[in-house]
């Protein structure tokens, strides 16, 4: 397609007209040039209508011609919600209206308009809340009509990219005095980031007259010249936060995603420049109603013609430099209405497009465009984020930075006061050195204040018209809401959700503190502002979400695992194989002949030094003082509020040195409560903490004919009962591996020995034991046969078995707390619980009545037909014995061996359970396990 | 995000440490009564200002240290051991 | 117990590395290493081979003496053994495959008036080698410690969060080329190894085998 509203080369365009570029827009194709964005492309094709309205559904066009324009969201392929304005055209893009239903000429929902006066301010909180029932009605319902655009679960999804950066100086804004404030930092030693949100740096300048291009220029070769400035353009500083900790959205990374830059600056110097205000009068939304600086930015920028007969309302030089714009480029301006004077405008006419105007005299013109140039709003949103809030300044007629700000955070450029473009510079300058002194360590003098210029304070016409054109709130709803006593801003914004759209209120949220002021009879400085809160600017979940860093743990005999059918159990950071396919089988294969478990995961540290009995003796609630070389011993330890934390044994290596065992899930934790120990408490007791869970690949060879595998394999270590019984620990060669360790433990309550081999063999060592172990009958199993196993003997599993109130006595560990000694973690708590001994929930053994019912484990026990008295906490089928089998906490009162209690299964049924002499329901007296 | 001065690493994020909570003194558990023992478990003073606290540097040097926090500003400060 | 026999029925045992070789793959000194070798200008390696020694003891004691290196910093001594001061009284030396055993005696046996232990962990971590000119410019994607020369200067040494690992680093350049020594636990090598090659992949990162006599 043609395009008819292009104009001729301009001196500052940032086309390349050698490059035109095709796309698709609702359906059909057009051309644009490289350069263009998605809106000056489609304008200079005669397009005017981008979007409808959130609410009324009303044809919307270019109002900014920017990012924050709240009328050209649009959906690209499969990405929603791309700012047209601010998006650069590429070859192939396939952009459609996204708010529009069933399409942008004949929107269904234009009906919405005649029911205007329904749809007013809180019309959902009012109408969408009773009765509660319908809410999923009212939810499909109203999700037709929101707005924003369709992600398909299927679209290939963009590279969402996180990084890290250091800088001494950040800024953010490349206006005039954003580049100079850089341009200073840098040349006094800082390393400085530049972020401009446009695709290039100048700010205003870019979409000057000859004499900016001319400075912009200057700027710009300066810029470059000087080394030690990173500048990210398509950026923005969405976020600032504790310690100048900033959020950096870098857009337009290749493959389409947006990359989150995590940056630690030492000072942040804010140059976010000014928004230019629309104006609030009936028809201000109409397409063909634009700001002043659009008009800039669509000739000087993008060569669009945005009209032919135009009205430039204007309260300032923006405005007349806009109104010269269109004359030199065709556009007849039929009159310019200057509010200085006293002139203003009552209402644009037109149904699809502005059609024509009426002024506050009276008088009528028919145009095709009305430009609005009738203030300025402060972007003060970073320094919000540093504690700063806004104050309403009458002279200069916008809110600007108050004056509390961390001696981090500068300011500099529109954002803090008006000048000619030297007068920014040298402030940008001023500036620009004292953040770098700053990030020096230095305390910079104050930079003297720029100033700033009168401005006549115009929000509203004497009509009514949109406050906020993404949420389709109007002015006389701001009023409604204030009439019915939403009467300061905090509220106005809730109630109305003026402010509240994608544009984050930098275009909206002055003339609805300023409406209210109109309706509650309250001046700007008494109502104040809202306060802005990160994101500064609109950011993909995408971004937020990055790629995603979980660490994963793995055994050296993971690939076998897998290799072997494992399903695999997610512990914690650990991978580890559940079982092999039949756990069951599994458990029978250890009761029968031998198993071989992997079960690295379980918490090594290495303890060394003359103090380590001491240390011991102080985390465990048992006594450690005895304990042989070549001896294991079992112990729980306890946090200080008496409550069961982990539990493992710890065998006595040499004179010195010992090696702890932990659970898996408590390795990190319980290595902290040792440092926290000999950090703070004990700082003069000699012992070195070595965590070394990884550097062995742990093996538990279980069973009947555990010593008979093991035999064929071992040297160095008499495997005999009497030279090595239960509970004592060897070190030798296994496998020809050399300095492995054996410890004669058994959680499964069969023979067994837990091997530590160094974790490089770990693959070596097991896949000799099942090759050597073959006509044994041996197998690997998995965590579920162990569970199946230990459950059988009756071994609890801290906090499976215990929770976060278990203290010592309750989990059936009575014999092994040890009061007599004189301190130990939790020893307090346990001294007086002991006392009442007799109220501590206890930990029984369950068989159901029914031997096939396995209760889910968490099913409740309840006493007399009603009340909680404890809680089922572990529940398998037990393969050795037929039948179900449980562990449970339960009340004193129904602990007694013999007691039937009645367990509530997760289907409200009742199921009765006997509580069982002992907790071992397999080899209560231990034969097997020290055979 | 929070920088934290660990005194032996330098100043870092927030998330590589853990809070170790307010800082306070173990009780002598020979003579300690409940109510003493008990606040010391689970009384603290969340004080608005300046407050001592311990942190625990996790994914550093793997000491637990002493800073001085403003609860109202969050200004941090190296602090001195309880 | 039978114990002759147990020896000689076994072949010779092959160590792992905790990062999967990339083929093509050979036992070298009893490891299972990667042949492969790549011209690629941003390379990672897995040293994981290499002997490791952690040792303890008081910061300011004759042993930290002999030791010579702050935390923090790390040197070559005249052996080829890499001291690292990886933590406030604690050293990392790495030394050349198979020395682990000897370096721990050697380093267990330092005078001081206070404990001194020295363990062998080659078996325990995973130990990364990642060079080339962007080497810093990845590590920034998954480390938040400010990498620049003033802050990390060669032969600097810290432990921080790389890709939500506690992992020690170790800048050690090559040639006057950027290089980092990356060691974390052993069961998180993969883990780590896949992070950098992700974070990695828009600097063309490539896969280097194990080619190094020493750290």
């Amino acid at each position: 397609m043609s395009a008819p509203y292009r104009l001729e080369p301009q001196p500052g365009e940032v086309l390349d007209r050698s490059q035109p570029v095709r796309f698709r827009w609702d359906g059909r194709e057009y051309d644009g040039l490289a350069g263009d964005t998605i809106v000056s492309a489609l304008l200079a094709s005669g397009v005017d209508c981008f979007s409808r309205s959130f609410k009324y559904s009303r044809p919307r066009g270019v109002l900014t011609a920017s990012f924050v324009d709240p009328n050209c969201t649009v959906q690209v392929g499969d990405e929603p919600n791309v700012r047209a304005a601010h998006r650069r055209l590429a070859a192939g893009m396939d952009v459609r209206p996204q708010n529009a239903w069933p399409s942008l000429r004949y929107d269904a929902r234009v009906v919405n308009s005649a029911l205007a006066r329904f749809l007013t301010a809180g019309f959902y909180y009012k109408t969408f809340m009773k009765p509660q029932r319908l809410w999923p009605v009212y939810a499909s319902v109203l999700s037709r009509f929101a707005s924003g655009g369709c992600t398909r679960p299927d679209a290939a999804h963009a590279y969402y990219d996180k990084r890290y950066a250091h800088a001494d100086v950040v800024v953010a804004g490349a206006g005039p005095a954003g580049l100079a404030a850089a341009v200073a930092a840098a040349r006094a030693g800082a390393r400085v980031m530049l972020v401009e949100e446009e695709y290039d740096v100048g700010g205003h300048l870019r979409w000057g007259d000859p004499a900016d291009l001319a400075r912009l220029a200057e700027l710009r070769a300066v810029l470059v010249a000087e080394p030690g400035i990173e500048v990210l353009t398509d950026s923005v500083v969405t976020g600032r936060y504790d310690d100048n900790w900033l959020a950096i959205l870098q857009r337009g990374r290749p493959g389409g995603g947006e990359r989150l830059v995590k940056t630690r600056a030492a000072t942040l110097v804010v140059a976010a420049g000014l928004v230019e205000r629309p104006y609030v009068f009936a028809g201000n939304d109409l397409p063909g109603v634009v700001l002043g600086t659009a008009v800039r930015r669509l000739v000087n920028l993008h060569a669009v013609r945005p009209g032919s007969r135009a009205v430039v309302f204007t309260a300032n030089e923006e405005g007349e430099a806009a109104a010269a714009d269109l004359q030199r480029v065709g556009v007849e301006v039929v009159r310019t209405v200057d509010a200085r004077r006293g002139e203003g405008i009552a209402r644009a006419l037109g149904r699809r497009h502005v059609q024509g105007v009426e002024l506050t005299d009276g008088w009528r013109h028919a145009v095709d465009l009305l430009v609005t140039s009738t203030g300025w709003t402060a972007p003060t949103s970073l320094l919000n984020m540093a504690g700063n809030r806004p104050v309403w300044d009458p002279t200069a007629a916008r809110f600007r930075p108050g004056p509390e700000l961390p001696d981090t955070v500068f300011a500099t450029g529109g954002i803090v006061g008006d000048g000619t473009t030297d007068e920014l510079v040298a402030h940008g300058q001023a500036v620009g050195e004292a953040a770098a002194a700053r990030a020096r360590g230095e305390r910079p003098a104050p930079v003297p204040p720029l100033g700033v210029r009168p401005h006549p304070a115009m929000f509203r016409g004497p009509t009514h018209g949109f406050v906020d054109m993404s949420e389709d709130v109007t002015s006389k709803d701001i009023v409604a809401a204030a009439a019915e006593g939403y009467d300061s801003s905090e509220l106005v914004k809730r109630f109305t959700t003026a402010t509240m759209g994608p544009s984050q209120g930098k275009l909206e949220v002055v003339n609805t503190v300023a409406v209210l002021g109109e309706a509650v009879g309250r001046n700007m400085e008494q109502l104040g502002t809202t306060v802005w809160r990160p994101p500064y600017a609109p950011i993909s979940l995408g971004a937020l979400a990055g790629r995603i860093f979980e660490p994963v743990r793995r055994s050296p005999m993971h690939a076998w695992h897998e290799a072997h059918g494992a399903t695999p159990l997610v512990a914690g950071q650990w991978i580890r194989p559940d079982s092999y396919g039949d756990p069951m089988a599994e458990a029978s294969a250890v009761r029968r002949a031998v198993g071989i478990i992997d079960v690295t995961p379980l918490g090594k540290l290495e303890l060394q030094g003359p103090d380590v009995p001491k240390l011991l003796n102080l985390v465990y609630v048992n006594k450690w003082s005895k304990l042989d070389v070549g001896s294991v011993r079992y112990g729980v330890m306890c946090a200080e509020d008496g409550v069961v934390f982990d539990d493992g044994v710890t065998g006595r290596l040499a004179d010195e040195h010992y090696l702890m065992s932990t659970t898996s899930s408590g390795a990190a934790a319980v290595w902290e409560w040792l440092e926290n120990w000999l950090q703070t408490e004990h700082a003069d007791w000699q012992v070195h903490v070595t965590p070394l869970t990884t550097a062995y690949a742990s093996i538990n060879v279980a069973g009947p004919r555990s010593r008979e595998l093991l035999a064929r394999l071992v040297e160095g270590i008499d495997l005999s009962p009497e030279a090595f019984p239960y509970m004592r620990v060897r070190t030798g060669r296994i496998a020809g591996v050399e300095n492995c360790l054996a410890w004669r433990i058994g959680f499964t309550g069969e023979l067994s020995y837990e091997i530590h081999v160094p974790a490089s063999y770990g693959l070596h060592v097991w896949e000799t034991l099942l090759r050597t172990g073959d006509d044994l009958g041996v197998v690997a199993f998995g965590v579920e046969a162990q569970r199946i196993l230990r459950l059988e003997k009756g071994h609890l599993i801290v906090g499976q078995d215990t929770d976060g109130l278990t203290k010592a006595f309750s989990a059936g560990l009575e014999g092994l707390v040890k009061l007599d000694k004189d301190d130990f973690a939790g020893r307090p708590e346990l001294v007086w619980g002991s006392e009442r001994l007799s109220d501590a929930p206890r930990l029984v053994a369950l068989q159901p009545l029914d031997p096939h019912l396995v209760p889910a484990e968490g099913s409740q026990i309840v006493h007399d037909h009603s009340r909680i008295a404890g809680r089922v906490t572990s529940s398998r089928r037990s393969p050795e014995l037929g039948r179900s089998i449980c562990l449970a906490q339960v009340e004193p009162d129904l602990a007694a061996p013999g007691s039937v209690v009645t367990i509530v299964l997760p289907d409200g049924s009742r199921a009765e359970a006997t509580v069982q002499p002992q907790l071992a329901h397999v080899d209560p007296e231990g034969s097997r396990l020290r055979g | 995000m929070l920088l934290i001065p660990c005194p032996h690493c330098g100043p870092r994020n927030s998330s590589e440490f853990r809070y170790a909570g307010e800082g306070r003194r173990r009780p002598d558990v020979t003579a300690v009564m409940p109510p003493e023992w008990r606040s010391y478990l689970y009384e603290r003073r969340n004080a608005a200002g300046w407050v001592r606290e311990s942190w625990y540097h996790t994914f550093g040097c793997r000491r637990f240290f002493a800073v001085e926090r403003d609860t109202v500003t969050n200004a941090v400060r190296p602090g001195s051991p309880a | 117990m039978a114990e002759s026999r147990a020896a000689a029925a076994q072949p010779s045992p092959v160590a792992r590395c905790p990062v999967r070789p990339a083929e093509p793959v050979e036992v070298r000194d009893g490891w299972e290493v990667s042949q492969r070798r790549s011209a690629a200008p941003l390379r990672l390696m897995d040293c994981s081979p290499l002997g490791k020694v952690l040792v303890h003891a008081e910061p300011d004691g004759r042993a930290a003496a002999a030791l010579a290196v702050p935390f923090g910093r790390s040197r070559r001594d005249e052996g080829g053994t890499f001291v690292v001061g990886s933590g406030p009284g604690e050293w990392m030396l790495l030394g050349a495959v198979g020395t682990g055993g000897a370096l721990a005696a050697q380093a267990g046996a330092l005078p001081d008036d206070r404990l001194v232990t020295a363990v062998d962990v080659t078996h325990g971590r995973a130990l990364l080698r990642l060079t080339g000119p962007d080497a810093p410019a990845l590590l920034a994607k998954v480390c938040a410690v400010d990498l620049r020369d003033r802050v990390t200067p060669d032969g600097a040494a810290f432990r921080s969060s790389v890709a939500k690992l506690a992992t020690d680093v170790v800048r050690d350049d090559r040639d006057a080329t950027s290089s980092y020594l990356l060691h974390c636990e052993r069961s998180s090598g993969q883990y780590l190894f896949d992070a950098l090659l992700d974070a990695g992949a828009e600097f063309g990162v490539d896969v280097d085998g194990f080619s190094e006599g020493t750290a």
